[in-house]
């Protein structure tokens, strides 16, 4: 959208220009402009909303944010809250399994050993995640192509593989997991660069002691010390000369010793949405999943003075009013992350392009349940922010109760992927979902 | 072709170079000085032979190539005396002949004369590919406990009625030979189990037979985990069970001589039937249940194995060895040291404990992996280049091990042998190390260092023996016999299915495991009877080989020693592996048999063939015996003047087809299993068949020798003769005093060699070389 705006705006037309121009086909397709690096961030949180606190009342572009997305507010005009959407995929496993690993597939799990609280047991997704599928998507061509293709983090993401704690899948019965510990994610992002680094210095004092050596031994065994340093040094070169190139923005630096526990979420969350950030500066990939905690997560929030896990609270009626303001607190905890993340995206320009990462990144906020205590995997709160997809953004949409696989259809064809169905294609009938460009 | 050329290929020989400006022998040699016939050969050689030969046969312009070899004297005798000097033959014939081929042998024609005249010198050598990866395993392996496999196989049991594993469901413990259990719908054992739920968890170590690359596959309808080599990360992790996937497979690289942990967690919740079977493909092997001969049940730590592809190492000289670099392995050692950096620091919270400071104990175990490394103590000089100064430059002590690590592995102190040049006994336990395991010095070793108990020559033997009887120096012994044997070259063995349809891969794979029993059960053995390889009438088989080869045993019978045609057979040579392996898909092959036992077991100089011949197709010779079809083939005179040597040993093992088993008759033909064999001495042996070739290899002093210098190679990776011009011979007397003890012998190689290092540099540099 913004590329656009800039486009016209270098063309000297303006706003009452739009339009007009809108219409004219050779403008109309966004491929026929998209030399943007679009991308795409999908952000998880756990165990439903608080309906009342999330969903504004109104629909259309007024709408007053609820107390969850306030911390969004500066960003309302480049918000789309979703309600209406719903996940529609049956079969087996619970509600917290499907929620889980049918919310970027749109297919069912697969007959498994995986038993929930509920319904019969069951194992993995059985088909791609439309992150990974964008992912492919972006992989497959040359001018979209990334190092890494997509990032997957998480925050406290339990040490157990199972249909709660995974999401994206890069095939049936092929989850991925979330990394969730910032210095390994710091390592598969900057390892080869630090490598390097600390390389040169090695070899450096390798060079000396390969010279030492060499004065002792004899004439004839020297020479194979001699082709050793030659080869010692020209990696030397290859490592100065390569250091330079590849890697155009700062390393970030990393607090050491953060431990993994449930005090340090906060902490932990901000490191790797800063490392999020970071890797996009740098290109290393243009999709993104950032999980916190996982479907049933249990994070215990002191510090916002909860002491009670956040699944457990989940549980409670609606009348349990005490109850529900924890959780409502809870959610506006999450809304917070996000909103961190939407502005420092906000606050970076985009490398080499105009305008800002938030202006060429959509960032979509999910969640495995619409409410905990009633496990309905209808009305998911999901809401978007960014101007990654040429959507029309800062409204608030009312649909009709429409499965998400359209909305999934509609990320993938924000990117130019024209998918006709994703997921279990009963659900695709009425195609990418309308009324969000 | 040129007729010299027949004189050339007897002696075995090649280099071009111009006519040395003394062309001459020094006639005040002490070799010739007092014996007339060595006299009269040197004068007969300076007349008729140095204007074509050079001095010393080194060669010239017209007549290039080297001479040197192990003939017999009375053959070189002959030949001199049927063509040379080329065109007048009769010119040098009876005395004179005879006085030349004398006074060549003892002059320059000999291995002996050849190491006098250039003699070998122990080179300057970086770590072979396999002592690289054997080091870093020790590395790392010698900040954990130490496992020695026992004699109990398989692996330990735990029966759990629940899936959870919860230690008061357990209602069974035992010992597992093998993976390999089918409960259909049924449970483990009535009345302690529920058909709903039950878990088992398998628990123990690995013990590899060879390096490589090995794929596990599990197999079950249910959940399960497993880990190898890594206590953290499955190698296969179908916990979650999903859809119809049975099958999960998983590869791992693992060294010989080490115990790996495994552990494999099942469980079955639900489900109609369970079953579960853990199967593996090892190198040269096939899939099969991972045998319990594998499988022990004690527990061991992980251990750090390189992956990173490395160029094989130089094999020119006939063993492994160190005396090149490359760039391919310079990269080799960064991605190698990256990767073992990664894997020790990951390591690190196993090795420290809460109870006192940590950055000084991380501070320890970065001083011991450096001096484990560069085997001997940190001088303070080192100490700040190699540790403090890392630790001084980042706040995060981890990084700092990190960092130290790659330049301990980096540094030319740990990729050379005994760099520095100190030649103490810290080198001495190097090389005492390096000879006995193929690896760096443990930590017992170099306290015997510190203490100059190395110094005593019964201290020093003492150590020897101490890694002798380490598990990994049986693998070592196990691994030389592998390559004297050269084991690793007969690969996929296959055969004609029109002929011997019954002979499957996994018989091939038996065959293998057959023939290595025999080899660990000699060495397991503390005679360890060297005569013994050649003269046992047992053979180890299992059901599948029983039944190939008509032996009484059931079909399902596990590997045991049985008598095989004891009056027919004895020892490695007339093993079914060998003589499988040594042949073609239908037909035996006596060269490739002579080749081996003139080469490998008599260690005679077989060089390649001068020509390229396609062997004549059995089809095209219908009428012949193989003996008669090799015999014309092979009767050139540029091909008959080595396969008179090599044929006439392969053809006494014709009694054995193309899959090893016995016949009395081929086609038309009656076996002839007659042959012959010329020794070193002159002396020529007549034998028939397997058994009376056996007998007279095992009590040849050739085959002494060849044994001894082979090892030796193999061990040090110098040249023999450059520990003295007697030493093969010295070695040999050693072994046949010890009666043919392999680990007697092996001690005092390794002994032995360990007191002598390479010769630093004692002159200045010339101004060339300061360049």
């Amino acid at each position: 959208m913004n590329n656009r705006r800039h486009f016209l705006r270098s063309l000297g037309l303006g706003a009452a220009a739009l339009p007009f121009i809108s219409n004219l086909s050779a403008f109309a397709s966004p491929a026929a402009l998209s030399t943007r690096k679009q991308r795409l961030v999908v952000m998880f949180s756990p165990n439903g909303t608080v309906p009342w606190d999330f969903w504004p009342d109104e629909e259309g572009a007024t709408f007053t944010l609820k107390r969850i997305l306030e911390p969004l507010r500066d960003f309302q005009s480049q918000m789309l809250v979703m309600h209406g959407v719903c996940d529609k995929v049956r079969g087996d496993g619970d509600n917290h399994m499907r929620g889980m690993g049918c919310l970027l597939t749109g297919v069912e799990l697969f007959p498994g050993n995986i038993q929930g609280g509920s319904d019969t047991p069951a194992g993995w997704a059985s088909g791609i995640s439309i992150d990974q599928e964008i992912a492919n998507f972006l992989q497959s061509k040359a001018e979209t192509r990334t190092r890494f293709g997509s990032l997957e983090f998480g925050v406290m993401v339990p040490d157990r593989a199972d249909t709660w704690t995974r999401m994206s899948y890069s095939g049936a019965n092929q989850p991925i997991a979330p990394m969730d510990d910032p210095y390994q994610m710091f390592r598969k992002l900057y390892g080869q660069v630090k490598d390097r680094e600390v390389l040169t210095c090695v070899l450096d004092n390798v060079q000396d002691d390969l010279k030492r050596i060499s004065k002792i031994v004899s004439a004839a065994d020297r020479h194979l010390l001699d082709e050793h340093a030659t080869f010692v040094r020209s990696m030397e070169e290859q490592l100065r000369t390569s250091q330079t190139r590849d890697i155009a923005h700062a390393v970030p630096e990393l607090e050491p010793g953060v431990k993994e526990e449930n005090d340090n979420i906060p902490q932990i969350t901000r490191m790797q949405l800063d490392l999020l950030v970071n890797s996009f500066v740098n290109d290393f990939s243009r999709v993104a999943t950032f999980q916190i905690t996982n479907s049933v997560g249990q994070p215990k929030m002191h510090w916002l003075g909860i002491d009670e896990g956040h699944h457990e609270l989940s549980h409670e009626p609606d009348e349990n009013k005490e109850a529900h303001e924890k959780l409502t607190k809870i959610n506006t905890w999450y809304a917070e992350q996000l909103a961190y993340l939407v502005r420092r995206l906000s606050e970076t320009p985009e490398p080499g392009g105009d305008g800002s990462l938030l202006d060429n990144t959509l960032l979509v906020w999910g969640n495995e349940l619409g409410q905990g205590n009633s496990h309905t995997l209808n009305n998911i709160p999901f809401v978007m922010v960014g101007g990654g997809m040429d959507f029309s953004m800062g409204r608030s949409l009312k649909y009709p109760g429409v499965p998400h696989n359209r909305l999934l259809i509609a990320l993938a064809h924000g990117f130019g992927h024209h998918i006709e169905s994703f997921g279990n294609p009963a659900y695709c009938k009425d195609g990418v979902l309308t009324g969000l460009t | 072709m040129r007729p010299i050329a027949g004189f050339l290929s007897l002696l075995l020989l090649s280099a071009t170079e111009s006519v040395r400006a003394d062309g001459s022998a020094d006639p005040a040699d002490p070799i010739t000085a007092q014996n007339p016939v060595l006299e009269r050969g040197r004068a007969v050689y300076e007349l008729r032979c140095v204007s074509c030969h050079g001095a010393n046969g080194s060669g010239t312009a017209d007549v290039p190539a080297p001479i040197f070899g192990d003939r017999p004297t009375s053959d070189l005798a002959d030949l001199v005396a049927r063509t040379m000097p080329e065109g007048s033959p009769d010119d040098c014939i009876g005395d004179d002949a005879r006085a030349v081929a004398e006074w060549m042998q003892q002059q320059f024609y000999s291995p002996e004369a050849q190491a006098r005249l250039n003699p070998p010198r122990i080179e300057l050598s970086r770590l072979t590919v396999s002592q690289y990866r054997n080091a870093i395993a020790d590395l790392g392996a010698g900040f954990r406990w130490k496992v020695e496999p026992g004699t109990a196989r398989g692996l330990k049991a735990d029966y759990f009625a629940g899936r959870h594993f919860q230690a008061d469901k357990r209602q069974l413990e035992r010992l597992d030979p093998v993976i390999n259990f089918d409960y259909r719908d049924g449970i483990p054992e009535e009345g302690k189990f529920e058909k709903e739920e039950f878990s088992i968890r398998w628990k123990g170590s690995l013990i590899p037979r060879h390096t490589g690359w090995y794929e596990f596959t599990l197999h079950t309808e249910n959940a399960a985990r497993l880990k190898v080599n890594d206590n953290v990360t499955p190698l296969i992790d179908a916990w979650v069970r999903s859809g119809s996937d049975r099958n999960f497979t998983g590869s791992r690289f693992l060294l010989e001589g080490r115990v790996y942990p495994i552990e494999l967690e099942w469980f079955k919740f639900k489900e109609p039937t369970s079953s579960v079977s853990l199967y593996w493909k090892a190198p040269y092997g096939v899939k099969e249940l991972i045998p319990s001969a594998n499988l022990i049940p004690e527990n061991s730590p992980p251990i750090i194995v390189v992956e990173t592809p490395f160029p094989p190492d130089d094999r020119s000289s006939g063993y492994e060895r160190g005396t090149n670099v490359s760039r391919d392995w310079d990269e080799a050692t960064t991605y190698a040291a990256i990767e073992t950096a990664d894997r020790f620091v990951a390591g690190l919270p196993r090795l420290i404990d809460d109870k006192s400071d940590r950055d000084q104990q991380l501070r320890t175990i970065a001083v011991q992996f450096v001096e484990r490394a560069f085997r001997r103590p940190l001088s303070d000089d080192l100490r700040q280049t190699y540790v403090e100064s890392l630790f001084a430059a980042t706040e995060n002590p981890e990084e700092a091990i990190r960092r130290i690590v790659l330049l301990t592995l980096k540094s030319p102190r740990f990729l050379y042998r005994e760099p520095t040049g100190d030649d103490d006994l810290y080198d001495r336990a190097s090389r005492l190390s390096f000879a006995l395991l193929n690896s760096i010095p443990d930590q017992a070793l170099l306290d015997a260092a510190k203490s100059s108990a190395l110094a005593d020559d019964m201290l020093l033997r003492e150590q020897a023996w101490r890694l002798m009887n380490d598990y990994r120096g049986r693998a070592r012994l196990l691994e030389f016999l592998r390559s004297w044997m050269n084991l690793d070259r007969l690969q996929d063995i296959e055969k004609s299915s029109e002929v011997f349809p019954d002979f499957t891969p996994q018989l091939a794979a038996d065959l293998r495991t057959s023939l290595e029993m025999l080899l660990e059960q000699v060495v397991d053995t503390d005679s360890a009877d060297f005569q013994q390889l050649l003269l046992t009438d047992t053979v180890f088989m299992n059901g599948r080989m029983a039944t190939f080869y008509g032996v009484d045993l059931p079909a399902d019978a596990a590997f045991q020693e049985v008598k095989f045609e004891p009056h027919r057979r004895s020892g490695i040579i007339s093993h079914p592996f060998l003589l499988s392996g040594l042949a073609y898909m239908q037909s035996s092959s006596p060269i490739h048999r002579g080749v081996f036992m003139s080469r490998g077991i008599l260690g005679r100089g077989v060089k390649p063939p001068p020509l390229a011949v396609a062997p004549t197709a059995p089809e095209l010779a219908p009428d012949l015996t193989t003996r008669e079809r090799v015999t014309i083939q092979t009767s050139p005179e540029a091909c008959a003047n080595c396969h008179g040597l090599i044929n006439s040993l392969g053809f006494a093992l014709e009694n054995f087809d193309a899959v090893g088993r016995f016949r009395e008759k081929e086609k038309a033909g009656t076996i002839d299993p007659t042959g012959q064999y010329l020794q070193r001495n002159g002396e020529l042996v007549r034998f028939t068949g397997a058994k009376e070739l056996a007998a007279f290899m095992a009590r040849s002093e050739e085959t002494h020798r060849a044994f001894a210098r082979q090892l030796f190679h193999h061990m040090v990776q110098q040249p023999v003769l450059a520990y003295g011009p007697d030493s093969i011979a010295e070695l040999s007397a050693f072994f046949r005093d010890h009666q043919y003890n392999i680990k007697e012998l092996a001690v005092e190689i390794a002994c032995r060699s360990s007191i002598l290092g390479w010769a630093p540099d004692t002159e200045p540099l010339t101004n060339t070389e300061q360049k």
